[in-house]
């Protein structure tokens, strides 16, 4: 369409995108800026109503709009204004993070990692050569041990409880990264063996297999109504307690314990996800060329030496956007944890509970403490965080993109 | 890869694919299990009853669609998606075949944008969501969710349509516009046509989401019971003490079944329409 120019053809584009665009305006950019807003405010259980005349409230809250007027609530709560030091919230939730010990602690945590990273260049710089010195594999578990072995050196847990006790912040982001952590493993581990499982040719009854080992897949479009069935499974009188009682083995309310409760919501995480993996490891396993098995059979690799040398390798390319993409929507999981355990067992009112991840203790803070402001500048803080990852996972699946051909 | 599979490995195969069959399948097997026990029936059960529907009843079914609202909620529910679906796919395609087709002032910088705004967590945008819709008068009414959903899928829409434009080699329209075809007539005579696969995964997209979605309704219509959508009545349900269990499990499956039956029949285009369109930016 290039030899559209001037009014007219900012005319058309105009006409093809002003819908959407102001859509995305109203529903989506106005709660952004709203939100920031709020951040700056005390806006909280005490202050809930907008005073009008107060900074930039009379633009922001429709209610405070001629037109709207007339559906305003009208509340006998004091109005909320701007917080006294402007940054006040951010300083609530960050403040007790930037001091020498939580710092140092800090500190403390990413030396653990460095052999890993340094692993990962060893590696990176030897993949080409046909003759290596060491295998990749032992690198890198040599590195996972030396960063063990510095992280006891550290005192990694007594690191993590410190900056874990410099705000509720730090606790349910901690928390929602121990969820990535263990469940994008097991997605992988899980979907892996279920795919070369699939990708048996004489397997039989492999359609019937393929079929309904996607059945969490679509169930997980309901996700709300099957946690509920997850629920049912652990709580008290579930049915897991009465499989122990049928084998008189000692029954627990497996909910009200941090430990089980997490692995609870980890499991039926990874039944929801793993599907997603089976598929996308499935269609890579298909595309890599059966000669390659061939000429290693020739030389007599065993089954493992396959699978490290061969399968794994090429089936980074198709993994690796699968991961970064399951990280950032794990990271941010709700529904689920919030059906199964609601963020429970409590650590007492308005402390993050056991299994509250960052999205159910925003949640949490909104609609049960009503820290309108507070969550705000927990949603701006989140907001950047989480824009940083969607480039970064950009950049990742846009490198490995050409991979394929 | 070619010999046989030794009789050992065949049963290891064969005793993984059970496993794994057996936690793919129970709970949604143990749902419908639980739709036919009534009472008490379900807290009490032998190793038989864990997996075999001895004793199955539709009581609860009955008691579900005479005795509870539970018609009028699906009826809000499909409205609320099918119209969602509707309205997103009217307002998204144009923008997407700008984003694709036109070159203009702006238009990457809007891309970004729109990832940006996709990043933000949606749960945290609820409170000025159900203000401006309390402004206009929408907030606890059908048509206030159906507003905020068709908004919150937008950019979605926008985003995997315009993927799929991408990938229309652009020649034919070139070829129409020699003829004299305008902006609008290419758009419409060409590449909505030959887009129809990807406006049906994006439509089924956006249907999909709106059916199963839970936190904006369970804000947006708080009240009554007759005006909520079949995620947050049932929700109530389940964690209501007085009201059975399996009460719930039978309205589980009438929501759970036809879900299932439409993804695995459509399950080989949507994983075609991933990466056909695709979030990629």
């Amino acid at each position: 369409m290039a030899q559209w120019r001037g009014w007219r053809k900012a005319l058309t584009v105009l006409a093809f995108i002003a819908p959407t665009l102001i859509g995305v305006l109203i529903f989506n950019i106005y709660p952004i800026v709203f939100n920031t807003y709020i951040s700056f405010t005390n806006r909280n259980m005490f202050h809930p109503n907008p005073d009008c005349s107060v900074g930039m409230t009379g633009i922001l809250e429709p209610t405070c709009w001629a037109v709207f007027h007339k559906n305003a609530l009208k509340g006998l709560a004091q109005p909320y204004t701007l917080k006294t030091p402007l940054f006040g919230n951010y300083i609530d939730l960050l403040g007790k993070f930037f001091s020498g010990p939580v710092l140092l602690a800090v500190l403390a945590i990413l030396v653990c990692f460095v052999p890993l990273i340094i692993a990962g260049q060893i590696n990176k710089r030897f993949e080409k050569r046909v003759e290596r010195p060491v295998p990749a594999w032992t690198v890198t578990l040599g590195a996972i041990i030396l960063g063990v072995l510095i992280g006891f050196a550290v005192n990694f847990g007594a690191a993590v409880n410190l900056i874990a006790g410099s705000g509720d912040f730090f606790v349910v982001n901690f928390h929602s990264i121990l969820y990535v952590i263990l469940c994008i493993p097991l997605f992988f581990v899980v979907g892996l063996a279920l795919a070369l499982l699939l990708n048996v040719k004489d397997l039989p009854g492999r359609t019937f297999f393929r079929v309904i080992l996607i059945v969490p897949w679509a169930a997980s479009t309901v996700a709300i109504m099957m946690s509920l069935v997850w629920k049912f499974f652990f709580q008290d009188s579930g049915l897991f307690n009465m499989l122990l009682r049928l084998f008189s083995l000692p029954t627990k309310t497996w909910l009200n314990y941090p430990i089980y409760a997490f692995a609870i919501i980890v499991i039926a995480n990874v039944w929801y996800s793993y599907p997603f993996f089976m598929v996308t490891i499935l269609g890579a396993l298909q595309s890599i060329p059966g000669e390659l098995y061939e000429a290693a059979e020739v030389d007599g690799a065993s089954w493992w030496q396959r699978l490290f040398s061969i399968t794994l390798p090429l089936l980074r390319p198709a993994v690796i956007p699968a991961i970064v993409l399951s990280s950032i929507t794990t990271f941010q999981m709700f529904g689920t944890v919030w059906a199964i355990t609601g963020g429970n067992p409590s650590n007492g009112a308005g402390a993050p509970g056991a299994t509250d991840l960052v999205m159910t203790y925003a949640y949490k803070q909104v609609f049960q403490t009503q820290a309108f402001a507070r969550t705000g500048a927990f949603a701006v803080i989140m907001f950047i965080m989480l824009f940083g990852a969607t480039l970064y996972s950009l950049r990742i699946s846009r490198i490995t993109k050409g991979a394929y051909d | 890869m070619n010999q046989k599979t030794k009789p050992l490995m065949r049963v290891f195969q064969l005793t993984l694919a059970i496993i794994a069959t057996i936690f793919a399948a129970y709970p949604v097997w143990f749902i419908i299990l639980a739709s036919g026990r009534t009472a008490g029936r379900l807290f009490s059960l032998n190793l038989a009853e864990v997996f075999l529907p001895i004793g199955f009843s539709f009581e609860n079914y009955q008691a579900m669609l005479f005795k509870q609202p539970f018609l009028i909620w699906m009826r809000n529910s499909l409205a609320a998606a099918g119209l969602t679906t509707i309205a997103c796919l009217l307002i998204a395609t144009s923008a997407a075949f700008a984003f694709s087709r036109m070159r203009f002032y702006g238009r990457e910088w809007g891309l970004v944008l729109f990832l940006a705004i996709q990043s933000f967590p949606g749960v945290l945008s609820l409170v000025p969501i159900a203000q401006l819709l309390t402004a206009i008068g929408a907030y606890g009414k059908l048509w206030g969710l159906i507003l905020a959903y068709t908004t919150g899928t937008l950019i979605f829409c926008t985003m995997n349509l315009k993927g799929y434009f991408d990938t229309i080699p652009i020649d034919l329209e070139e070829a129409a516009m020699i003829d004299g075809c305008g902006p609008v007539q290419s758009f419409i005579m060409i590449a909505l046509p030959l887009a129809r696969p990807a406006l049906a995964v994006t439509a089924l997209f956006a249907f999909m989401a709106g059916w199963g979605e839970y936190v904006l309704a369970s804000v947006l219509i708080p009240a009554p019971d007759t005006a909520k959508t079949a995620m947050v009545g049932l929700y109530k349900m389940a964690n209501d003490i007085n009201v059975p269990w399996g009460l719930f499990a039978a309205g589980g499956v009438m929501i759970i079944i036809p879900t299932l039956l439409v993804f695995l029949y459509l399950q080989r285009y949507l994983e075609g329409g991933l990466t056909l369109g695709g979030v990629k930016g």
